[in-house]
């Protein structure tokens, strides 16, 4: 008992025997996934495992059918929305890269600032030094400074990616979830991104889904396999890997 | 119908079961005492109707008829009874058995049969208790009626002769309703009372609940309370008649609306296209009803009932090529863009309302009904006409069909497979533009055929369309889009919640009080009462 | 803040609209009233109101636009707040006739007294004060719309789930109102108006400036609507409409930027009927009529939406044609207004102006294209650009 409760007042993240069916499938089967202040972790798993349904209920998108979601051992997420969980420093990239393609880079990130997000705080908000200076940080860190003033439409599907992880960045979150960055890049992108994902890791908490078994490795962090809605295995990559149960379920022979 | 024979059948064996007190026609000749009304005074004349209307001779009737008129007269030299009228060389004497005739006589040769108010109306009773024999079922019918609006203890007898000798069901329980009530105004035992007024119950409905209440004030004390029983079931029978007449324009109504929200579930509901031209169809349905019979009017008035069976392919292939016609030249562009459809098939519901317009003019066309969809039948408690009847069928029916060729048939299967994943099913070598076009061909083929059954309850105007297009997105928002099955729970319980807020709001205000209710419904559940729920959905 | 917050609306095409605007609103009531009637310059009364009634039906368009352009809610009710509106000034107004009514009833309006009211209504007090009418413009059209804007939006109804609740809501007012006892005249609706603050509404002078004012004011609206669109409020907006949910991952509450812009757009709508209300001399439960408020849909989806200018030029356009068919050839004002649509959405789904916009955009990326392979070289750059013109 005492280590579990140790567990749960040092974690950042804490779910604890989550469960959600859609129409009798279930989706997340008793699930229980610590992560810790300052850790980058991977997710795998096959197709329908529950990654991105987990990742819909830590942001609020969906409510768990039973079970425990505790954001710094005290907040409780399954009681907030969207809104609130953003606000409290969960920020999401998704799968299909989602930025807003009729607005400039620049403006992506002015508006992906964690400043006042009210009505009137938008309303009447006026660009300060600092605000721009940090905008010009993070088109540094995701490599865009060149093309800030063009509409994010125009990028390319890995500048899209990074610009939303950039996005990601101007939140300020406390933890980054991050649902499949390297989909669709070249192996040059994969590897620039596994450097960012890395480097962002430094300041906060990473949570990485991905496919893509080449970049895992070379994030080199703990690894956590999903299958069927609850964990499969912990630990390092090879560790992992190396699991009857995960080759059975997800690597194949 | 098959409820009201049964119903008949029931009460067929209960009244066999009935006991009737001795009571037979003699069978006499009844000329003897005809001719014996000659010589008799009053009270003996009294006497005489009554064994002539024991007889049971329905030929009796004229001749008693005559009486009551004054126009009975006996022979001067033989005292033979005749019925006479004044002619113009005198009086023209019939036989009053056979109403051969007899001649003309002079005035002084015959004397007339004197009558009184007393007389006549014993004569009356007796002549309505006599049509209770006659052959002719309505004649029988009639009568039964008129001893039920008029009860007497003095046709009982007649009444219960009826009853014994009577085959057919439905005059039999009018019979044995009218048995009942005489038998209140009798001198017959309370226990046969109270047998009376326990039939009377039973067969139920407004006319009972009116019979009972008027023989309260003058029944026996000792009946009061059966009486008061009878009146109280009789009205909370009542009530429940009420309740299920309200129920049924409830689903009259939730027909209509299924009628009109079906083909939309497809355009609307399967496809996603936001077809307001929906209503427009509907419209088409209902001018090519209007065409139909305006031919058959023409050139072979005797298909007239046949005009709406003729109508329904007619319809059905009209609506269906001009949504192919839609589809192909406007739709095909838009899918996924379901915003866009609203906007272009708004345009197109614009140009096909005023073509009809310029074509047939903006007044209503008259649209006839076949005789099998006029008239109506009572049902207990309440009535149903046979249009609304047969429009809640037809709907029903359209409904399993439809999904019947949705559910089983390899279009079906085709078209599912192209909504739910457009690029999968293309690879997979279906050819989905086909299939959408002849999809979106169906919804609207299915639309016009709702427009032939509106036509014969609505006014065939080009504004038709107009007065269903948002009931209809109403329904299918209800119940449910992309589920064939919430259309139909959505179409029946918005019908039905109309109705029976109606009594109460009025039917604006009621109308009101649903759209309300849908909206307050949506922000509960923003994809109405049978949503698919889950990931896929909100991607 | 406010007046950067002002400053920032006052971009290129939008000062020259405005002063479009002022220039239309001095010149034509003064070619009205101050030129001889057989002046080649004269503008007769019947014109001027009925282009007056164009320039609300622009205000109207504008509403529309706020919501849809901008913010992806297509709202299928908006007539049901013109209306509102418009029945706001129509009670003033007819509080206005006072005895000279056909009964001489100094308090009740000749219909109440018709339908044997003894009383005024209670939502009838007050509205024979200008103040409190024109309050009421904008505050019942605003408190339907927060109403039902914070009921839907928070619930999340979306897309053509919202459309159709929308209309159903109009739908409902409309046969609300056609009721007798709902206290509005009914049928009828309200007329008969004779003036409005102590002027005759049927004089040339009150229609000048009836007229100037509904110039002025879609100005004045039209600002109001280039600051919040300019705003980093309008470009989250702009992301609502683009990407919802990343705008919630972003934390912003997307209920209350939805809810606000709603409630904006319809107090916008509700002035547009205030205007129109004594221009045209009657208000009538028609106006909730669904299709009235899919016909503003038309109007700002052929000026362009998502530009501000665009559904004032569409919605004068498109009634300009109405009239004009309307009095040439009535039986095809339909077939040309539905033809319109299908055109416009299968061929010009930007719109008028949002097609020459993007068209101009196109350009300026072509040349910071061509500008960047001077620069760096960089040879995808030039070919998304090109593709992006294209």
């Amino acid at each position: 008992m005492n280590t579990i409760a140790e567990t749960r007042s040092k974690s950042l993240l804490y779910l604890e025997n989550v469960s959600v069916s859609f129409d009798g499938f279930k989706a997340l089967n008793s699930l229980s996934f610590v992560v810790e202040p300052g850790e980058l972790r991977a997710i795998i798993g096959p197709n329908g495992a529950g990654k991105t349904t987990m990742m819909d209920i830590i942001t609020g998108k969906t409510r768990p059918d039973t079970g425990t979601v505790l954001f710094e051992d005290t907040i409780d997420l399954t009681k907030k929305d969207e809104a609130d969980i953003a606000q409290l420093g969960i920020g999401r990239k998704f799968q299909k890269p989602t930025v807003f393609e009729s607005h400039t880079v620049w403006d992506n990130l002015e508006l992906a600032l964690n400043r006042d997000r009210g009505v009137f705080g938008t309303l009447f908000y006026r660009l300060s030094a600092e605000d721009k200076a940090r905008i010009e940080e993070i088109l540094d860190t995701v490599r865009l400074t060149h093309r800030a003033q063009e509409y994010a439409a125009n990028l390319s599907h890995g500048q899209k990616q990074w610009l939303e992880i950039g996005m990601l960045l101007a939140q300020e979150p406390k933890l980054l979830l991050v649902d499949e960055p390297v989909a669709g890049m070249t192996d040059a992108e994969t590897v620039e991104t596994a450097i960012l994902l890395r480097e962002i890791a430094k300041t906060r908490s990473v949570v990485v889904v991905e496919h893509d078994m080449g970049f895992i490795r070379d994030l080199g962090v703990k690894v956590t396999c999903l299958a069927e809605g609850s964990v499969l295995a912990e630990g390092s990559i090879d560790f992992v890997s190396s699991d009857p149960k995960v080759i059975e379920n997800y690597l194949g022979r | 119908m098959i409820f009201r024979t049964f119903v008949q059948a029931f009460f067929a064996c209960f009244i066999l079961s009935f006991s009737v007190p001795a009571f037979a026609q003699s069978g006499a000749d009844p000329k003897p005492l005809i001719d014996g009304l000659a010589k008799a005074d009053f009270a003996e004349a009294e006497t005489l109707i009554g064994q002539i209307a024991a007889t049971g001779d329905v030929r009796v009737v004229p001749a008693l008829d005559a009486f009551a008129e004054g126009d009975l007269y006996f022979r001067k030299s033989d005292s033979a009874v005749f019925i006479g009228k004044t002619g113009d060389a005198g009086l023209d004497l019939t036989d009053p058995l056979t109403g051969v005739s007899a001649g003309t006589v002079p005035k002084s040769a015959v004397t007339k049969i004197k009558i009184n108010n007393n007389l006549r109306r014993v004569i009356s009773s007796a002549t309505g208790g006599l049509t209770l024999l006659s052959p002719d079922r309505s004649v029988r019918l009639a009568a039964a009626d008129a001893v039920l609006a008029s009860p007497g203890a003095e046709n009982l007898g007649l009444v219960e002769a009826a009853l014994a000798k009577e085959t057919d069901p439905e005059v039999k329980l009018r019979m044995t309703e009218a048995r009942a009530v005489s038998v209140l105004s009798s001198d017959r035992s309370i226990d046969e009372k109270r047998d009376a007024i326990r039939t009377i119950k039973t067969i139920g409905g407004n006319n009972a609940l009116s019979i009972l209440s008027a023989v309260s004030g003058s029944i026996d004390p000792s009946l009061k309370g059966d009486l008061d029983a009878a009146l109280a079931a009789l009205q909370s029978e009542q009530k429940l008649w009420d309740m299920a007449q309200n129920v049924w324009y409830g689903l009259s109504l939730g027909s209509v609306l299924l009628l009109a929200a079906i083909g939309l579930a497809i355009t609307f509901g399967v496809m996603g296209i936001i077809n307001m031209a929906h209503g427009e169809m509907v419209m088409l349905g209902a001018y090519s009803t209007f065409m139909v019979q305006e031919v058959i009017r023409n050139h072979a008035p005797g298909l007239f009932d046949w005009s709406l069976t003729i109508a329904l392919p007619v319809a059905f292939l009209v609506t269906g090529a001009v949504g192919l016609v839609i589809e192909r030249a406007v739709i095909r562009f838009l899918y996924g863009r379901p915003l866009e459809t609203l906007l272009a098939t708004w345009g197109v519901s614009l140009i096909l309302q005023q073509t009809i317009r310029s074509i047939f003019g903006p007044t209503n066309q008259e649209v006839g009904n076949p005789s099998w969809m006029s008239g109506s039948f009572p049902v207990g408690g309440m009535t149903i006409t046979w249009n609304r009847m047969w429009i809640i069928v037809f709907s029903l029916v359209i409904f399993f069909a439809l999904l019947v060729v949705m559910k089983k048939s390899a279009y079906g299967l085709n078209m599912r497979a192209v909504t739910q994943n457009r690029r999968m099913a293309s690879s997979m070598g279906i050819r989905t533009p086909w299939v959408d076009a002849l999809t979106f061909a169906l919804g609207s083929g299915i639309a016009g055929i709702a427009g032939v059954a509106l036509s014969q309850i609505d006014n065939v105007s080009p504004n038709l369309g107009q007065s269903y297009i948002i009931d209809s997105f109403m329904v299918v928002v209800f119940g449910g889009v992309g589920n064939l099955w919430g259309t139909l729970v959505g179409a029946l319980s918005l019908g039905v919640l109309n109705k029976f807020l109606e009594p109460s709001v009025g039917a604006v205000l009621g109308k009101i009080l649903v759209l309300v209710l849908i909206i307050l419904f949506i922000q509960k559940r923003p994809r109405g009462l049978f949503a698919l729920k889950g990931r896929a959905v909100e991607a | 803040m406010i007046s950067g917050f002002i400053l920032r609306a006052l971009e290129g095409k939008i000062v020259v609209a405005i002063a479009v605007l002022i220039a239309i609103a001095i010149l034509v009531p003064v070619l009205n009233l101050l030129t001889p009637p057989d002046s080649a310059l004269h503008i007769p009364t019947y014109a001027m109101s009925l282009f007056g009634k164009y320039l609300c039906y622009a205000l109207l368009a504008l509403a529309l636009d706020l919501v849809w352009g901008y913010c992806g809610i297509l709202s299928l009710g908006h007539g049901a707040f013109f209306a509102l509106g418009g029945y706001a000034m129509g009670m003033y107004l007819m509080r206005q006739i006072g005895p000279r009514g056909t009964y001489g009833n100094p308090v009740l309006p000749d219909f109440m007294v018709f339908l044997n009211y003894k009383e005024l209504p209670w939502f009838w007090f007050g509205m024979d004060w200008f103040v409190v009418a024109m309050a009421m413009v904008l505050l019942v059209p605003g408190l339907l719309a927060f109403v039902f804007g914070w009921f839907a939006f928070r619930s999340r109804v979306n897309g053509v789930y919202l459309s159709i609740i929308t209309q159903a809501m109009t739908y409902a007012l409309m046969l609300a109102f056609f009721r007798n006892d709902m206290g509005f005249g009914g049928n009828n609706g309200l007329t008969d108006f004779k003036d409005i603050l102590g002027f005759q509404v049927q004089a040339d002078g009150t229609r000048a400036v009836l007229f100037a004012l509904s110039a002025l004011v879609l100005a004045l609206c039209l600002l109001t609507a280039s600051a919040i669109v300019r705003s980093k409020f309008g470009k989250v907006l702009v992301g609502v409409r683009d990407a919802e949910s990343r705008v919630r991952f972003l934390g912003f509450r997307v209920e209350n930027m939805k809810l606000f812009t709603f409630v904006v757009s319809a107090m916008f709508a509700g002035i547009a009927g205030a205007l129109f209300v004594p221009q045209v001399g009657i208000i009538n439960p028609g106006e909730f009529a669904p299709a009235n408020s899919i016909e503003i849909v038309v109007w700002t989806a052929v000026g362009g939406r998502g530009t501000l200018i665009g559904p004032i030029i569409g919605a004068v356009l498109v009634n300009a044609g109405k009239s004009f068919f309307t009095g040439a050839f009535p039986e095809f004002w339909l077939f040309a207004l539905g033809g319109l649509f299908i055109f416009v959405t299968l061929f010009l789904p930007r719109g008028i102006v949002g097609t020459i916009q993007h068209g101009f955009k196109a350009r300026k990326a072509l040349k910071a294209a061509a500008d960047a392979e001077k620069g760096r070289g960089d040879a995808q750059t030039v070919a998304q650009a090109v593709q992006a013109a294209e």
